[in-house]
């Protein structure tokens, strides 16, 4: 008969004991804390501290600005999410078709991925610098009356365009590698079965990339929600008047530069309580249409 | 119902390889022909040209009368069956048959009784609502044909189409594809790399070495005339013994080994070098120290149904093999008289390796 065996050895422990402490460390410790402190309410100077339940989170939710900033934060994560993908996808298909000098496209086009983005918003506020930047002053002589500084939906689109041209690298690697893991034969099969090569590619090649598809969808709202900050930083800064400020930059301005902890941490709990969800709904909602 | 030409149809690479150098064939319709050869001898590649998926570098491929070389390969009307089956993982068995159909605009009730009707030749009801890899690779194999026949394309092409299977599996698909193809009476070409399915399956056999059509011809006149050496090692399992020898001055003899004289049927010059190419099945054994070859048993495979012995002969001791029905005892090293048939002695030249 075998026995259950509920007595280990203290190996295995030792093995993940150093993960568990980073983790602990960098990850639990400081959600505990924000959970903490979104219950309290603390005067400017940190001299002392009050416990208020849920006033901050009421707070929060009733202020104009941070609704502003949910709405911005869904559209702009949206935006960037479709538009990327889209590109992405679209660059790998034709990279893809290349047979002569395939590596040099491959790797021009993956080249972005090594950019960090603080330094791609520094490059985008570079460009659209009223004083010298070429595509302010394209957009300007072309007639637009571009002017993110003040113009929230001008400051917008610096802002996505800067999100998608970064992510745009990182998306295409996966959509290259998940072009070339399906089939030649199936493709070829295809090519006798339909002559429409768009056809060809919406009833073929776009479902076999579906689970690609879906990774980086989730993968792209997570860098829109958390990873812009960067670009946002050092591009717009969330100017104007705060409308291009995604939550996670306002949990920043409001926490570090206007020095509302109480405040600011529960707009990070509100965040991952609205991250959480999201997953599940994708995992649940999105993954079962996706396989085959 | 067509018949398939090709014209001096070549195929060269962008980086300078020749894959097919000058293809003259002549399929007739309904016609079964069978592309043999070993790999990188460029029988699929050809197979792919008549199917479009790869350009024609110059000459012509033409399908019922009309030159396809610019045709896209959805407008050549052939179905073709892959080696890995190729279908399409995301959909349902219905909808891989059906894909062709509704591209080409067929009504809905029209694709239903097609695939259907497919189905139930192929044995394939009780699977069409499921995915291809809900089923085994026997039954992959028949959606696949099955997507190839419900179009009734003028053309069949399978390129190694059995390759997959296991060996039971892939002795009842060959049955099974040639019944059907009798049945449709669609012209096919078939590539293989496996001489028994090229011998069963053929109207007409075509084996292929680097490029070029060696051969054509039924496979009997393959068999039985090997037009070079290359075929006649190819075609014959096991192998045909290849034996180095000199025509003798009277030209009825040849002489292999040391000196051993073999009866031929030829009318060949005397003094010549020569290949002597004998059967493993066209020897057998005389009476002791009545044979003509004298070899000595190396190893012995007993098949049930027949033997294979392998022998050492002469001092340089070539290798000959000599295939027996039935079962025997022999142990290694004995010494055995081996004569043959004067016209199952096949010659061909050292040179050329072509047939004299």
């Amino acid at each position: 008969m075998k026995r259950v065996q509920f007595e280990h050895s203290a190996v295995p422990y030792l093995f993940i004991a150093p993960q568990i402490l980073i983790i602990s460390i960098f990850f639990l410790w400081p959600a505990a804390q924000a959970v903490y402190q979104s219950f309290l309410l603390e005067d400017a100077f940190g001299m002392s501290s009050q416990f208020v339940w849920f006033r901050n989170f009421e707070d929060v939710l009733s202020s104009a600005s941070w609704s502003r900033s949910a709405i911005f934060t869904v559209i702009f994560s949206v935006l960037v999410a479709v538009i990327s993908i889209a590109i992405s996808l679209f660059l790998a298909v034709r990279a893809d078709e290349v047979i002569r000098g395939a590596k040099s496209y491959r790797t021009l086009l993956m080249w972005g991925y090594a950019i960090a983005p603080p330094v791609a918003g520094l490059l985008g506020n570079m460009m659209f610098n009223p004083l010298m930047g070429d595509l302010y002053k394209a957009f300007n002589s072309f007639g637009f009356e571009f002017n993110h500084i003040q113009n929230a939906n001008d400051a917008a689109f610096v802002v996505i365009l800067i999100a998608v041209w970064k992510q745009v690298s990182v998306n295409f690697i996966f959509f290259l590698s998940g072009l070339q893991g399906i089939p030649k034969s199936v493709q070829e099969a295809a090519t006798l079965d339909c002559k429409s090569a768009e056809r060809r590619f919406w009833t073929i090649t776009f479902p076999l990339l579906a689970p690609t598809t879906f990774f980086l969808l989730v993968i792209n709202l997570t860098y829109a929600f958390f990873e812009t900050f960067g670009i946002i930083d050092v591009s717009t800064k969330g100017s104007p008047g705060g409308a291009t400020a995604t939550l996670v930059y306002k949990v920043y301005v409001d926490g570090f530069i206007g020095a509302d902890l109480g405040g600011s941490s529960a707009q990070s709990v509100l965040l991952m309580i609205m991250v959480s969800v999201l997953t599940v709904f994708q995992f649940r909602f999105i993954e079962r249409k996706v396989h085959y | 119902m067509a018949t398939v030409t090709l014209n001096q149809a070549e195929k060269t690479y962008p980086n300078g390889f020749k894959a097919i150098h000058g293809i003259d064939l002549a399929i007739e319709d309904g016609e079964f022909t069978v592309l043999v050869g070993p790999s990188g001898c460029g029988k699929s590649t050809l197979l792919r040209m008549i199917a479009g998926l790869e350009s024609i570098s110059s000459g012509e491929i033409s399908i019922d009368g009309k030159v396809v070389n610019k045709v896209a390969p959805a407008d050549r009307d052939i179905a073709m069956v892959f080696q890995n089956y190729a279908l399409y993982p995301h959909m349902n068995n219905f909808d891989n048959m059906a894909y062709g159909l509704r591209n080409r605009g067929y009504s809905k009730a029209d694709i239903e009784s097609k695939v259907r009707e497919a189905a139930r030749i192929l044995q394939l009801e009780d699977h069409l609502d499921r995915k291809p890899r809900q089923l085994s690779g026997g039954q992959r194999q028949r959606v696949a044909m099955g997507r190839a026949i419900v179009r009734q394309p003028k053309v069949f092409l399978f390129d190694e189409p059995l390759s997959n299977l296991d060996a039971k599996l892939r002795v009842d698909m060959r049955l099974e594809i040639k019944n059907l193809q009798q049945r449709l009476g669609i012209t096919s070409v078939y590539v293989t790399h496996d001489q028994v399915e090229a011998m069963t399956l053929a109207d007409r056999l075509i084996v292929m070495n680097g490029g070029i059509a060696e051969q054509i011809g039924t496979p009997i006149d393959i068999y039985e005339k090997p037009a070079t050496r290359f075929v006649a090692g190819f075609i014959g399992s096991p192998a045909m013994n290849f034996l180095d020898g000199v025509i003798s001055d009277d030209g009825k003899h040849v002489t292999v080994g040391d000196g051993v004289m073999l009866d031929i049927d030829h009318n060949i010059a005397g003094g010549r070098a020569v290949v002597a190419g004998i059967r493993p099945e066209h020897l057998s054994i005389a009476q002791a120290g009545q044979g003509t070859i004298n070899a000595t048993v190396r190893m012995v495979e007993s098949l049930g149904a027949e033997t294979l012995v392998y022998l050492d002969f002469g001092s340089k001791a070539d290798n000959v093999t000599l295939r027996l029905q039935g079962t025997h005892n022999f142990s290694k090293n004995d010494a055995l008289g081996l004569t043959v048939p004067a016209d199952k002695i096949h010659l061909f030249d050292t040179e050329s390796g072509k047939r004299l």
